[in-house]
């Protein structure tokens, strides 16, 4: 046996994985992927910590390439992909045929894979503005058919390019700064496909990613006519890389909380030794990256983003910064915990993530210290740790790059988000602190209203629906259209459900759809609710306004149904203590049924019943 | 400096090595893609840019797409090889 493989064996497949997260580089040239994206394939059926996905890839240039770069970065995201590929050069042909190999799989996404290439040097000489726009609108309504073909054959999330801009410019300068140059052409192109998506459809920002790889380099020719691949080899580590990354946050699987070091990471120097006056923060280069690096970090947490610290400090000098400091962007407020202490970090982490109620995979840890960040590694595999280079001005860069953050769609809660992790952190010191249950749920003060779902809460309810894993008792995936669809008929009934307590506005936290099977029967066909109010009585407030529904309606039985997937065992024995009875199970499926006359619909939970109004009032 | 041929092959068998993840493919000047299974346009791809960077050259679209052998691989990297460091 050649040595190399003996060594090879002794690795388990999943600390092979982990190794590859922290040595593969987006940058890295693509025979450095390609090495990288073998040892992957290897370990691949050994892995059983990872998603299954399906991911079907169409365009009319090369996808080979990036295909098997894209498995390799899905991979290093939690990931285990199933990508089918349409023929190359038929993407119409692909989309439009509803028995098209890349629906075969009932795709999850499905990547519209263009780029610049798909567009030709059509001067773009019009007569008038209004013959520019329907220059402009029916290239949108290519991509609009495109789209509704897709959407009409599968129920997949579309990944859609937008155009690279193009390195060469055949009337040079002109060519963007004209009203109807080529530039400025693709300029309007790209923004009206921002303008024109829906939560159904991601846009993949190409000429961002282009942008930040280096236009000079972005192409390269000879690959182009050998092969039809649309940009460099190189390159395509980078694109992977941020399309796994919008993949990943699709499926609710973007990084939610950053933990933040403090000395030499939020200021320079050590507040311990140095001082309020003797750390660098403010006037002067140094003090001035510090400043720049903390000003991204709160807009970060304004969009959604939760902050914590976590540091090797007395919690009372650590703490005087952000209250005194005239030039500390971070406040207190800012930050949902809080640790400074002298414990070991991985330890201070794994408190942070409880607190917040999140898991480890959630959480991106940003230290200074090479030492730290391997103990965090090699401790907690599951939190990302970027690798910070040395020059501070250089953290805000870096970070950005890794993309933890991305989002597929925005919501009011998003903004909100730090104020409720703050408050569910709060909340959970007050629950250490009260020993008894009952006594702590009714110090919380709260209160719920059970409303209508509408175009003001959609984009939310859409959110829930499609990202929830833990609780979400069918796992069943809508696209807003469909939802809209049920809103309008009689078979449905949807609520959404709201929460409020003494430390704040929890938000849409749930969301539940009856469907009216027959006059005697009412099924609970979608069920779920975030995690940020779960063991508080909420699922009981609800259940109760489920009976009383069916009650009303006239039914007989209310049934639920309970699909096992790998994340939503949380729920598992949810209608059993709930007092539904089981009528069947086979496989993953199990179904329940409950009589409402025979049912109390005053399950006990400390929830104040509250009318929209009312809600919104206080 | 120049780069004998001997050199380059020796250096080629361990892109090869690497590229079709095999620890003991040995390569021959009448080698060609038809001999290999794994030896498919993606491979060859990603088999000429592993080339070109571990010999800090670079191929054209044609000497990409026309690559007969082995034998003339390691013929067109010596060549390109001596050309550039001159």
């Amino acid at each position: 046996m050649q040595p190399s493989l003996a060594m090879s064996d002794t690795k388990s497949p999943s600390s092979v994985l982990d190794e590859l997260k922290n040595s593969a580089g987006f940058f890295d040239p693509y025979p450095e992927q390609i090495i990288n994206a073998r040892k992957f394939e290897k370990i691949l059926n050994e892995l059983d910590c990872l998603i299954p996905i399906k991911v079907s890839v169409v365009g009319n240039t090369t996808t080979d390439q990036i295909c098997s770069l894209l498995r390799f970065w899905l991979g290093l995201n939690g990931f285990c992909a199933d990508i089918r590929q349409g023929p190359f050069g038929t993407l119409e042909q692909s989309v439009f045929d509803p028995k098209s190999d890349i629906y075969s799989n009932d795709p999850d996404i499905v990547w519209i894979f263009t780029s610049h290439r798909d567009f030709l040097y059509e001067a773009v000489e019009c007569d008038s503005e209004a013959e520019y726009n329907d220059r402009v609108e029916s290239v949108i309504e290519r991509f609009e058919t495109l789209w509704a073909n897709v959407h009409q054959n599968c129920a997949a999330q579309i990944i859609q390019n937008n155009v690279d801009l193009p390195f060469e410019r055949v009337m040079g300068n002109f060519d963007g700064s004209s009203r109807f140059g080529r530039l400025t052409f693709l300029r309007d192109l790209n923004a009206e496909l921002s303008r024109r998506t829906t939560s159904g459809i991601s846009i993949l920002d190409l000429d961002h990613i282009s942008n930040i790889f280096g236009k000079a380099n972005w192409c390269e020719e000879r690959y182009w006519h050998h092969a039809k691949i649309s940009f460099s080899l190189d390159a395509h580590g980078y694109v992977a890389h941020a399309v796994a990354r919008l993949i990943a946050a699709v499926k609710g699987r973007s990084r939610k909380c950053l933990v933040l070091d403090l000395d030499n990471t939020l200021w320079g120097g050590v507040i311990g030794d140095d001082g309020l006056d003797g750390i660098e923060l403010g006037d002067g280069p140094a003090g001035e990256a510090f400043v720049s690096f903390q000003k991204y970090l709160k807009a970060l947490s304004k969009r959604g983003v939760v902050l914590a610290v976590c540091s090797k400090n007395e919690l009372e000098n650590a703490e005087e910064v952000f209250l005194k400091h005239p030039a500390m962007v971070l406040r207190k407020d800012d930050i949902a915990v809080f640790v400074a202490n002298w414990q070991n970090k991985a330890d201070n982490i794994r408190v942070i993530a409880e607190r917040l109620n999140l898991g480890l995979d959630a959480l991106v840890f940003v230290d200074d210290n090479p030492a730290e960040r391997d103990l965090v590694r090699q401790e907690l595999p599951m939190v990302a740790v970027p690798e910070l280079p040395e020059n501070p001005e250089l953290y805000l860069r870096t970070l950005d790059q890794c993309k933890y953050f991305e989002i597929a769609n925005f919501s009011r809660e998003d903004q909100l988000r730090t104020d409720m992790y703050r408050n569910n952190a709060q909340r959970e010191e007050e629950r250490l602190v009260h020993t008894d249950l009952d006594n702590f749920l009714s110090g919380l003060n709260m209160s719920g209203s059970i409303g209508q779902i509408t175009d003001k809460n959609l984009s939310r309810v859409s959110q829930l629906i499609n990202k929830s894993n833990q609780f979400h008792l069918t796992t069943t995936r809508y696209p807003e259209a469909k939802i809209n669809s049920m809103l309008e008929s009689d078979e449905f009934i949807c609520r959404s459900v709201r929460l409020k307590d003494k430390f704040g506005d929890n938000g849409l936290i749930s969301v539940f759809i009856l469907r009216r099977e027959n006059e005697s029967e009412m099924k609970i066909d979608t069920w779920v609710m975030s995690c940020r109010v779960l063991s508080r009585g909420v699922e009981d407030f609800i259940c109760n306004e489920m009976i009383s529904l069916t009650k009303s309606s006239g039914c007989k039985k209310l049934v639920g149904k309970y699909f096992a997937t790998p994340k939503n065992k949380l729920v598992e024995s949810l209608y059993d203590r709930l007092g539904f009875d089981l009528v069947s199970k086979s496989g993953q499926d199990s179904t329940w049924s409950i009589d409402p006359e025979q049912s109390n619909d005053q399950r006990e939970n400390h929830i104040k019943k509250v009318s929209e109004t009312e809600y919104d009032q206080f | 400096m120049t780069i004998d041929r001997n050199t380059v092959s020796n250096r080629l068998q361990e892109v090869f090595k690497r590229v079709f993840d095999d620890p003991d493919m040995r390569i021959s000047d009448d080698m060609t893609a038809a001999d290999h299974s794994e030896w498919d346009s993606l491979m060859h791809i990603g088999l000429m840019a592993s080339v070109e960077t571990e010999f800090s050259i670079s191929f054209s679209a044609g000497e990409i797409a026309h690559l007969g052998s082995v034998g003339e691989l390691i013929d067109l990297i010596e060549e390109r090889s001596n050309a550039s460091g001159a």
